[in-house]
């Protein structure tokens, strides 16, 4: 592992119960790199995601995390939207706070510094005009901001997003690039799933490439060729 | 209006079961919340009725062991509880297990188990004429006889889930809304679940023992479901679940009285009124 890496996967295998989606993962992320996460449909992206954040158990190999002055980095994780209940009526507000909770006791209440440091992340997200909202009547790129803003509360060291633009307008979609680009700008670690190449090839500096169960890693230039984007092309049809 | 001042009279003769139906209705409501929201109704409708069971089992187990002599007093309520506390929880606990396994149809299971508790409740207690006279009345929803042990139990249990549920709401709702984030946040998930199954557990199998599973079930998921479609925010969905539980519990205790019903059947008839008003209501004003 560099001096630079913040995280590093050694021959990572990853799947549920028996079942092995994706294995021999070997990458590293070095601090204030943006890395895109590729594949077709089932190519095991988000198993990928899920396993290097300790949702689900990795099968195999290593993952290595840089400590920064012996503290464990912090993963602020930006799921798909469609994955959160619209059942529960918490506001964007309710929903961004959220990411204070891994710094605040459980059972007592949030320290006004901490609300402070939740209206600061919505306001760097540009959402206090709608925060206030019930969280699951918001449209699809007010919901991908405020969970960006939840993720930015953790204070990470890494910002793990899944298809953040997908099923969003164009408006919204090129919003939160903006976003995404900004915030690597001011040095945020950044790794993405995303299906829209051009996304993809305008922010990353480098690819993870997931197919037929292996994983390719390199510079975007190198591994978005035009061969290689008619096969991911074909292979999500 | 006599009627009302002789129930709310202190030394109304039935004044525990009043108390009793109040606590089932401010606190149940409140565990209700939960399984609404976790999208677990079915897992509501099926609790009660396999306490129920647990509560048969034990209090027929002298008669399946050969012990013709029955039951009595301190006993029979100790086995009551025993026997109601550890099927509900065995069998949220073996759900949940099963289901995070992600294996088999979970609605089936819910309703094989729910309709074969209900069944072998009744062919327990068939084999046990003492024990059946006073819990099939409960059974069928009819809150009479209340002791003031029971009331007590009632009042320290609701009190302690209620407490518990306040003061930790924040995770358990983190864990019930976004697992995943929770476990970013290096939150013990599998605690918190356990936490939410046990008082789940324990709020239904008390409830059980002292209004029965036909209110246990009512007040645990009507209110919420009536509460829902109005509610600005968590805050108000639960306190107003809650409030519309005791009003009712209230209410239906007071018409069983004057107009000589089951409680239990009032009750959940009540709610059920309730129910089909908030319905059209949401729908005239365009909630649906």
């Amino acid at each position: 592992m560099s001096a630079n890496a913040l995280l590093s996967l050694d021959r990572l295998e990853a799947g549920y119960g028996r079942s092995v989606v994706v294995s021999d993962v070997s990458f590293e992320l070095t601090k204030g790199s943006f890395t895109g996460l590729l594949g077709s449909n089932g190519a095991g992206k988000s198993t990928l995601l899920k396993t290097l954040l300790g949702i689900i158990p990795s099968l195999g190999g290593k993952i290595i995390w840089g400590a920064e002055g012996g503290k464990a980095p912090v993963a602020g994780y930006v799921p798909q939207r469609d994955s959160l209940d619209p059942i529960y009526l918490f506001s964007g507000r309710e929903v961004a706070e959220m990411g204070v909770c891994a710094r605040v006791a459980a059972g007592s209440r949030v320290p006004q510094k901490e609300k402070e440091r939740v209206n600061e992340c919505l306001k760097e997200v540009d959402a206090l005009g709608f925060c206030e909202q019930r969280f699951s009547h918001l449209s699809g790129g007010q919901k991908q901001r405020i969970l960006i803003a939840r993720a930015l509360a953790t204070n990470p060291d890494l910002l793990v997003l899944d298809e953040p633009t997908a099923g969003v307008d164009a408006a919204a979609s090129r919003a939160i690039v903006e976003l995404l680009r900004k915030l690597h700008q001011g040095g945020m670690t950044i790794l993405m799933v995303n299906h829209d190449l051009p996304v993809v090839r305008e922010l990353a500096q480098q690819v993870v490439w997931l197919a037929n169960g292996k994983a390719s890693f390199g510079p975007v230039n190198e591994l978005l060729n035009a061969e290689r984007m008619m096969g991911l092309l074909a292979g999500s049809h | 209006m006599e009627s009302l001042r002789e129930i709310l009279d202190p030394d109304f003769l039935l004044r525990n079961s009043v108390y009793v139906s109040l606590i089932a209705g401010f606190a149940c409501p409140l565990v209700g919340v939960f399984l609404v929201l976790r999208r677990m109704v079915f897992l509501g409708v099926a609790l009660p009725q396999i306490s129920s069971a647990g509560v048969a089992l034990a209090l027929s187990m002298h008669v399946w062991s050969g012990h013709f002599g029955n039951v009595h007093g301190d006993n029979e309520r100790l086995a009551a509880v025993a026997g109601s506390v550890i099927f509900t929880l065995a069998t949220i606990f073996g759900l949940a297990f099963l289901e995070r396994r992600g294996r088999g149809f979970v609605e089936g299971r819910i309703g094989t188990l729910y309709v074969v508790s209900l069944a072998g409740s009744l062919l327990l207690l068939s084999q046990c004429p003492q024990a059946e006279s006073g819990w099939m009345d409960l059974f069928k929803g009819q809150i009479i006889a209340v002791s003031n042990s029971d009331l007590q139990l009632t009042a320290v249990v609701m009190a302690l889930v209620v407490g518990v549920l306040v003061f930790f709401r924040r995770e358990f709702l983190l864990v019930s809304f976004d697992r995943e984030m929770a476990v970013t946040l290096k939150k013990n998930v599998m605690l918190w679940d356990v936490g939410i199954y046990l008082l789940i557990g324990l709020t239904i199998s008390i409830a059980v023992l002292t209004v029965g599973p036909l209110i246990t079930f009512a007040f645990l998921l009507l209110p919420p479901l009536i509460v829902h479609p109005f509610a600005r925010n968590m805050t108000q969905f639960a306190v107003a679940s809650s409030v519309l539980g005791g009003v009712a519990a209230f209410a239906g205790f007071w018409i069983a009285y004057v107009k000589d019903y089951p409680v239990g059947p009032t009750d959940v008839v009540l709610l059920g009124a309730l129910y089909l008003v908030a319905f059209v209501v949401k729908k005239v004003m365009g909630k649906g």
